[in-house]
């Protein structure tokens, strides 16, 4: 139902609505997510209030960031499976600190991802690892430390502080904007213009539509690809620790069931894998319709199963209509 | 374009003139817009390369359609191909040696396109494309082929034969088509009286006079109407700026890359364009990802402004102001990305550039595109945009960003008249501004008119210069067959 | 003339081994772990060789699987969901039926997963979407299935047909016949097919160089159509083990990620390099089974377990850096 809008505007005008829709992808991802959120009104009528707004959006900031981790991983033609893990170390890392204080715990968990993201940079640009392998190994690598480290260095507390609780699930104006929709604003705002108005935004879609042309215009790829994986990792300790504020106490499985969505979402909105298309408006987009279609199917009740089901269908069909749209133009 | 049963038929052209393209098309490979193949005078329409196997064309592809990863026994296997239908043609070709069990990807270059023409003999075809079959053989190998073919058209099967040797032409073809930007120009038919076609071997190429044939690919009479144009435009230009006292703004002494480019030594002058001329394959690609930066030579200096450099990377050499238009648009393009993207990719190749976007960005962009007249109708996608147009991009990334010295590969292949003389005009400019340029061509109508000298090339290394005022089409393609020059 | 003839196949040996150097490498680590576990703990025999290898079988499968398809210049994310949606159906179905009944259904389950698959390659094909992002939806959807068919953990099968997989028809003890044979069998015929038959030769072939082996006359889709149905037959498979190893089944979907992972790490440090086209299925095995070993030989050295998942990731990490710089090295001397 929901994925119908695409491909059923697509063939009753295939002249006019999809030339359309491929020149503006974002528009046909707004009218996807309108009528998801439609429908879930619809399911629960509820959901169309202030609260139902919110609770989307508190789910979507972390995801969000983290899709904009892969975003420009995906631009260079590069993915990040390790950025979850990241999200979680860099998490337990700021509940471990926080009786040092909230400043002290952000700063030491965002220093979790600057320093995987360096080694995995270094690993994908200088070594040419196949960046899947990189950070899937990366992945492991992180999961053994922290699982030893929370018996031994990280002993301790496990509750996020106050402050990273209010930054993560807390919300001001009388309880309706929450501010970690307020923290994903501003990077978003950050990225798009990093995309948009930088040399560095520039060279990250030449990179990935064609590294060999860049290199032969004098630029040093391998420093443009640790730079955008030291971001990447950055991005995704912000997440966590949102995240980790959000659920109040950190596990090691934190952010584990993100590490799929994040890289759908940055698909759904139109980013290629193979790098050089796309941006982080789709994505911001992507990870709002996966965050309504997750409410909607909460609500439907329709359980577990029917909700991965729907999910990787939903997954599959826009990337098959984006392909299509592309290719068509 | 017709062929014979119990014919070599020559298929002859510059460079970019669409033998390929033709081949392909021949082949199953690319489908035709228009237009129909006849196989013995039914119409077929090919959708894959097998179709045309199962109609008795076998094709031998520039690029050896072989499988690097597999052995050659593996990639008989896959063809479905005897090996005691193969090996005797290996045997003709007095490789009876090869081990079967050599991956391709270890074999050379000239081994591998005796493979491929042997299993296009062993699936017994009617007619034999062989594209440019010669251009890696030694000798004694080509003349194996020649053998084969004569045997082939004894046999009253036909052969289509795609080089650049004029030589072999003479000797083993019985026709001859030539080709200019896509389209048949001319046929050269010897025995084309009705009382030598009984005999197969009477009349041969032989009788005709290889200069006929290269006028016939460069399109002599044109290039001369070209040519007066040309020089009425850009007169202002050239006296005075061809000046020798100029400093050197660029030089190699002894350059060389294992045996593919050998210690070339040249210097080159700000205000002036030297050209390069060589047949295919001589080394030249080799000498301009030297020159670029993009590779590091085995021995030999390079110097700009008279100070030896050593170039780890193209980032250093663009530092120095040398600068790579590379021939293959693919090394030079963005093709997903729009036009200004294409443009200012040098702006940001130092760190510091790359918080931020320069104020003058958008202008710098304006101008360029307004002096190299692009046309911006397709700005969204540069691969949408036509070949002159894509050439002007890649020319323009370095108006935008500025340099010293320009390294242009081929800058005018397959592209249009019209973008050629504005390209002419623009090197020109560009030199008269203090540029150095260095300039391969294809095209060597194009050397007199652009040129200040001429170096040519053969087989790695710098065979002559000529002054490129005096170097004519057949003085500077004598030269590049590695020959004296004519008396 | 005997002479002659033992000489070239002594030539024959040798290239064989140069050429498939990093296969050869990865089955002498294998051999040198084993050795290593065997003087680590006071007792080494049947026991600790029936549990490695048993234990191994579904990591392997999938690994056989993963590496045809990358070999072909794919690779498939949801080969662990598939594993997952057999483990499901099996258990479901299996429960309480006669072992020829129990054999019908393995059998059924290997060749639908296969037509399945085939089924996502043929989409891959023809859409022109990535296998990276086809693959990781479908694997959503069968997870999904797999969660539907069986919600909780549970289920169960024959006796038997745990005895197929690991020599016991309680599952723990037994021999360590059974679960080599049913690691090798699988592992060789795939191997055969890979190497010698045309199908599997073409697989080679589009991965190595697409567009030449078009211009050869190969059909390109039917190639990259088989490898996924391979592919899916090997999830089965590895489903079909888990089942008989654990008595049960269990959807959960970190499983299936987590297979699916292990399958990749697996491949490429066995040799098969995900660009496509080189690489041998043994090595991916082989490379299986070292990732499942390293566990029980951490634990006898005294090693937290947990550190296993780094000592996984540090080798997996530096092998490639180490393959990386000697391609680049022997990029720059060229």
């Amino acid at each position: 139902m929901s994925q119908a809008p695409l491909p059923a505007q697509a063939a009753a005008e295939p002249a006019g609505l999809a030339a359309r829709a491929a020149d503006h992808p974002t528009l046909a991802l707004t009218g996807i997510l309108a009528v998801l959120v439609l429908v879930t009104g619809f399911v629960e009528p509820n959901y169309l209030s202030v609260s139902g707004a919110r609770n989307t959006l508190l789910q979507a900031a972390p995801l969000g960031i983290l899709a904009g981790a892969q975003t420009i991983l995906m631009l260079t033609g590069g993915i990040d499976l390790s950025v979850t893990m990241i999200a979680t170390g860099s998490a337990y890392v700021a509940a471990n600190q926080s009786p040092e204080g909230a400043a002290i715990a952000i700063l030491l968990g965002i220093l979790v991802g600057l320093v995987v993201g360096s080694a995995n940079g270094v690993g994908v640009a200088v070594f040419r690892v196949n960046p899947l392998i990189m950070t899937l190994a990366m992945s492991g690598i992180l999961l053994g430390l922290f699982t030893a480290w929370a018996q031994t260095i990280l002993q301790g507390s496990t509750q996020m502080g106050p402050f990273i609780k209010l930054l993560g699930g807390g919300s001001f104006v009388g309880n309706r904007v929450p501010y970690s929709v307020v923290v994903w604003a501003l990077i978003a705002c950050g990225l798009i213009w990093l995309l948009r108005r930088t040399g560095w935004g520039r060279l990250l879609y030449a990179i990935g539509d064609n590294e060999v042309a860049v290199r032969l215009a004098g630029v040093r790829v391998w420093q443009v690809r640790i730079t955008a994986y030291i971001v990447a990792g950055v991005l995704g300790s912000i997440s966590g620790i949102l995240l980790g504020g959000r659920t109040g106490a950190v596990d090691l499985q934190l952010a584990n069931a993100f590490l799929l969505p994040s890289v759908a979402a940055a698909v759904i909105g139109g980013t290629s894998i193979f790098g050089g298309v796309g941006g982080y408006t789709g994505t911001i987009l992507g990870a709002l319709i996966l965050s309504v279609l997750n409410s909607m199917l909460t609500f439907l009740n329709v359980g577990q199963a029917i909700q991965q089901v729907v999910y990787g269908g939903i997954v599959l069909a826009l990337a098959w209509g984006y392909a299509g749209l592309t290719r068509r133009a | 374009m017709a062929v014979r049963r119990g014919e070599v038929h020559a298929l002859l052209g510059a460079n970019g003139a669409g033998k390929s393209t033709l081949v392909k098309i021949l082949a199953g490979v690319h489908p035709a817009d228009h237009g129909v193949v006849h196989v013995e005078g039914r119409p077929i329409s090919f959708h894959d390369p097998v179709d045309a196997m199962n109609v008795g064309i076998s094709t031998v592809f520039q690029d050896p359609a072989l499988i690097p990863d597999l052995t050659v026994r593996q990639n008989l296997q896959l063809s479905d191909i005897d090996e005691a239908a193969f090996t005797p043609w290996l045997t003709w070709f007095e490789l009876e040696d090869l081990d079967l069990d050599a991956l391709v990807r270890d074999l050379p270059l000239e081994t591998l396109r005796m493979v491929d023409l042997a299993r296009a003999l062993a699936r017994d075809p009617q007619v034999l494309l062989l594209d440019e079959i010669t251009a890696a053989l030694t000798a004694d190998q080509a003349e194996r082929v020649f053998a084969l073919l004569t045997e082939w058209r004894e046999k009253g099967r036909a052969a289509v034969l795609i080089t650049h040797r004029l030589a072999e032409v003479r000797r083993i073809c019985d026709r001859a088509t030539i080709l200019r930007d896509g389209r048949n120009v001319a046929l050269f038919e010897p025995n084309a009286s009705p009382d030598a076609t009984n005999g197969a071997a009477t009349g041969t190429m032989f009788d005709v006079d290889e200069h006929d044939l290269v006028e016939a690919m460069l399109g002599a009479e044109v290039t001369e109407l070209e040519e007066k144009d040309e020089s009425e435009a850009l007169s202002p230009n050239q006296p005075g700026s061809r000046s020798a006292s100029d400093e050197v703004a660029f030089a190699v002494r002894g350059l060389t890359s294992g045996d593919v480019v050998r210690d070339v030594s040249f210097e080159l002058r700000r205000r002036e364009i030297l050209g390069l001329v060589a047949l295919e394959g001589q080394g030249q690609e080799r000498l301009f990802s030297l020159l670029s930066g993009d590779r590091s030579p085995s021995d030999g200096e390079i110097f700009v402004g008279g100070r030896q450099r050593r170039w780890r990377a193209p980032y250093d050499a663009v530092g120095d102001g040398v600068v790579l238009i590379p021939g293959d648009r693919l090394l030079a393009l963005l093709p997903n990305l729009p036009v200004r993207q294409n443009l200012v990719v040098p702006l940001f190749s130092r760190i510091r550039q790359w918080l931020g976007i320069p104020a003058d960005e958008r202008q710098r962009v304006r101008n360029a595109i307004d002096r190299l007249s692009i046309d911006t109708r397709a700005a969204s996608q540069v691969r949408r945009l036509s070949g002159g147009n894509q050439q002007k991009v890649a020319i323009g990334r370095w108006l935008v960003a500025g340099f010293r010295t320009l390294l242009c590969f081929d800058p005018t292949r397959g592209i249009d008249v019209q973008t050629k003389r504005e390209t002419y005009a623009l090197l020109r400019e560009l030199a008269a501004s203090g540029a150095a340029i260095l300039l391969y061509t294809s095209e060597l109508a194009e050397i007199p008119l652009v040129c200040d000298r001429v170096l040519i090339m053969h087989d790695g290394r710098f065979v002559e210069e000529q002054d490129a005022a005096r170097a004519t089409e057949s003085s500077l393609l004598t030269a590049a067959h590695g020959l004296e020059a004519l008396a | 003339m005997m002479a002659g003839l033992r000489s070239s196949c002594v030539a024959l040996w040798r290239t064989g081994l140069a050429r498939n150097t990093w296969t050869l490498g990865v089955w002498l680590l294998l051999s040198a772990l084993l050795l290593w576990y065997a003087t680590l703990i006071p007792v080494f025999g049947q026991f600790q060789v029936t549990s490695i290898s048993k234990n191994s079988l579904p990591l392997v499968y999938l690994a056989i699987g993963q590496a045809i398809i990358v070999i072909a210049g794919g690779i498939d994310l949801s080969l662990g969901a598939l594993l997952l949606l057999t483990n499901a159906l099996a258990a479901r179905f299996m429960d309480d039926q006669p072992f020829a009944m129990v054999l019908f259904i393995a059998i059924v389950l290997i060749a639908g997963l296969g037509i399945l698959n085939a089924l996502v390659g043929y989409i891959i094909s023809v859409s022109g979407v990535p296998d990276i992002v086809v693959t990781l939806a479908t694997g959503y959807i069968w997870s999904g299935f797999a969660l539907w068919i069986l919600p909780s953990p549970g289920g169960g099968t024959a006796p038997e047909f745990r005895w197929l997989f690991t020599g016991a028809q309680s599952g723990i003890g037994g021999t360590y016949v059974m679960p080599i044979l049913m690691m090798a069998v699988p592992a060789i015929l795939v191997f055969l097919l890979s190497r010698h038959t045309r199908l599997g030769l073409s697989i080679y072939a589009i991965g190595s160089d697409s567009v030449a082996a078009r211009l050869a006359g190969l059909d390109v889709r039917r190639a990259k159509v088989s490898s996924y149905a391979i592919g899916g037959a090997m999830a089965a498979l590895a489903g079909l083990a888990t089942v008989a190893l654990t008595g049960t089944g269990d959807p959960r979907f970190s499983v299936g990620a987590n297979a699916t992972l292990n399958s990749v790490a697996a491949v490429v440090l066995g040799g098969v390099a995900l660009v496509g086209g080189t690489g041998l299925v043994l090595g991916a095995v082989a490379a299986g089974v070292i990732l499942i070993m390293l566990n029980p030989i951490l634990s006898a050295m005294g090693i937290d377990p947990n550190n296993a998942q780094i000592i996984q990731g540090l080798l997996i990490a530096g092998v490639m850096m180490v393959g990386g710089l000697v391609t680049l090295l022997r990029e720059r001397s060229a």
